[in-house]
């Protein structure tokens, strides 16, 4: 049996704009005052890539304007550099922004990422804790700063099984629920609690995955 | 390495120790497999019918894609494996005391050397032969000699009756017949010596023949007139397959005994021998018409 994997995202575009146009900015979300500098990233994996946003904001003076998941997912992407996301940092300073796009790009390559759930490959769970939630997500989830948070991704049914065997294995509370189908046909949900109890819902989360995964269909007597 | 990969890893690890194999998925209910698993060819040569209709070889077997079909293979390996098992038998010292012939034994002493060494096949060695000299009638008319040859399952299966048939068929030709003699790891030409020996005019040796495909029990007569070493396959008369499913061996005696008496009465054997005389009282063996194919014997059954 080899899951529980990790599937490594691939970061597939890093572009900056040093000096970007105000009414590109404006059009993207920004504030002209304040945010001056872009760093824009396509990443083939999109939960990922918004913890990893979030993981910049924790390490520089950097805003996430912009982050959007593309219908269907990668494999059905609009050309090879665009993936499932496009995510776009901003800063006042060229320099917080280059620390800011460090801290993702390091995040996506050693910390947060999709596991394989069968031996195939063929069905992907995310069950991921940020210990410390930075701005991008406490705004997102409405939770303070510092919080900890179980981000749990799957494929529609195995997320919906996992999820109750998630809130009940651990004190957690679910901050959001998002059904399927996400623009990715997911289905995610966001669980808080104490650090300890986050990281046994995603452990749950991910086992049930796995078990679902392996058997489907489940018996009964018909 | 995350926290995250940390604990995911440790889970992997735990899922795997504990190895949650799942249930088995009811299998549906399995089909009958065919019951023929080649197809049987729609269209038939009718060249290759009427060529096996004549002949035991292997024509006309059809085939499957670009091969043979199953159980023509397990067949041919079936034949081929009697007729190894025939070419390793080894004739036991004690089978011609057991059935009162005189022992003899040509030069070699292994069975392998009888394999490799055919020379030492053809000649005596000295103690057979002091007792040949000592033991054995001479100046006779047919010296029989029943050997193993490259069959001795042959050998020791109907020998004995192919033997004793010629024996009583000669005799009642009014031939003398000499000691019946039982030679080990003998090759054809051994008669030579042997006939030489006692003064036979005609030596006479039957012997277990190289096996063809699926016959380890066949035997062959070898017959020459005034043996003496140096004579040649020219100067000889031989009848082949004998066996059941062939010539059977009372059939094959009686042709033998005629063979030995014309070689008497024309004073000579082999090329020089006129047979057209003998169509008559040697059958079909001596004609050159139609013969059906003999028998073959199913050694692999094949659901069909």
């Amino acid at each position: 049996m080899s899951v529980l994997v990790p599937i490594v995202p691939k970061v597939l575009a890093v572009r900056r704009l040093p000096r970007a146009a105000p009414a590109l900015l404006l059009a993207y979300g920004a504030d002209p005052a304040r945010h001056v500098s872009l760093g824009i990233v396509t990443c083939d994996q999109d939960d990922p890539t918004y913890v990893a946003l979030d993981e910049a904001t924790k390490h520089a003076a950097v805003d996430v304007i912009f982050a959007r998941s593309f219908y269907a997912g990668a494999a059905h992407s609009s050309g090879r550099n665009s993936g499932e996301i496009m995510g776009i940092l901003a800063a006042e300073n060229p320099d917080e922004l280059e620390h800011g796009l460090r801290a993702m790009l390091r995040c996506l390559e050693h910390d947060a990422c999709f596991y394989s759930a069968d031996d195939a490959g063929s069905v992907t769970v995310f069950p991921h804790v940020v210990a410390s939630l930075g701005r991008y997500l406490s705004v997102k989830s409405g939770l303070p700063e510092g919080e900890a948070l179980a981000y749990l991704v799957a494929p529609p049914l195995e997320a919906t099984v996992a999820l109750d065997a998630a809130l009940k294995a651990a004190e957690v509370r679910p901050v959001m629920i998002f059904p399927p189908p996400t623009e990715t046909n997911f289905a995610a949900a966001w669980l808080t609690g104490s650090l300890n109890a986050c990281q046994a819902a995603a452990e749950a989360y991910a086992e049930t995955v796995v078990r679902v995964a392996m058997e489907p269909r489940e018996r009964w007597n018909r | 390495m995350s926290a995250t990969r940390e604990r995911m890893a440790a889970l992997k690890a735990r899922l795997e120790a504990s190895s949650p194999a799942p249930p088995p998925t009811p299998i549906e209910p399995v089909l009958a497999p065919p019951r023929r698993v080649f197809p049987t060819p729609k269209t038939r040569n009718r060249f290759a019918e009427n060529a096996a209709a004549h002949t035991t070889a292997l024509v006309g077997i059809g085939h499957v894609g670009t091969r043979y079909a199953t159980d023509v293979i397990l067949q041919f390996q079936a034949e081929l494996a009697v007729a190894h098992q025939a070419v390793a038998t080894e004739l036991s010292e004690s089978f011609a005391a057991q059935h009162a012939l005189l022992p003899l034994q040509s030069r070699v002493t292994s069975h392998r050397e009888f394999l490799l060494r055919p020379d030492l096949g053809r000649r005596l060695d000295e103690a057979s032969l002091a007792r040949l000299r000592s033991q054995a009638m001479k100046g006779i008319d047919v010296q029989p000699i029943l050997a193993d040859g490259l069959s001795a399952t042959a050998c020791m299966g109907s020998g004995v009756q192919l033997l004793q048939s010629f024996i009583r068929e000669c005799e009642a030709f009014g031939l003398s017949v000499g000691t019946p003699v039982c030679a080990r790891f003998a090759r054809v030409w051994l008669e030579d010596e042997i006939g030489e020996t006692v003064q036979a005019k005609v030596a006479a040796i039957l012997l277990g023949e190289r096996p063809g495909l699926g016959t380890g029990d066949g035997l062959s007569a070898y017959l020459v007139h005034a043996p003496k070493l140096g004579k040649t396959d020219g100067d000889r008369n031989m009848l082949s397959n004998i066996h059941t499913r062939g010539t059977r061996p009372e059939e094959a005696a009686k042709r033998l005994a005629v063979l030995a008496r014309a070689m008497l009465e024309q004073g000579t054997s082999g090329v020089s021998l006129d047979l057209g005389k003998l169509a008559k009282e040697l059958g079909d063996s001596g004609g050159r018409g139609y013969r059906a194919p003999q028998e073959r014997v199913r050694l692999v059954e094949v659901p069909t």
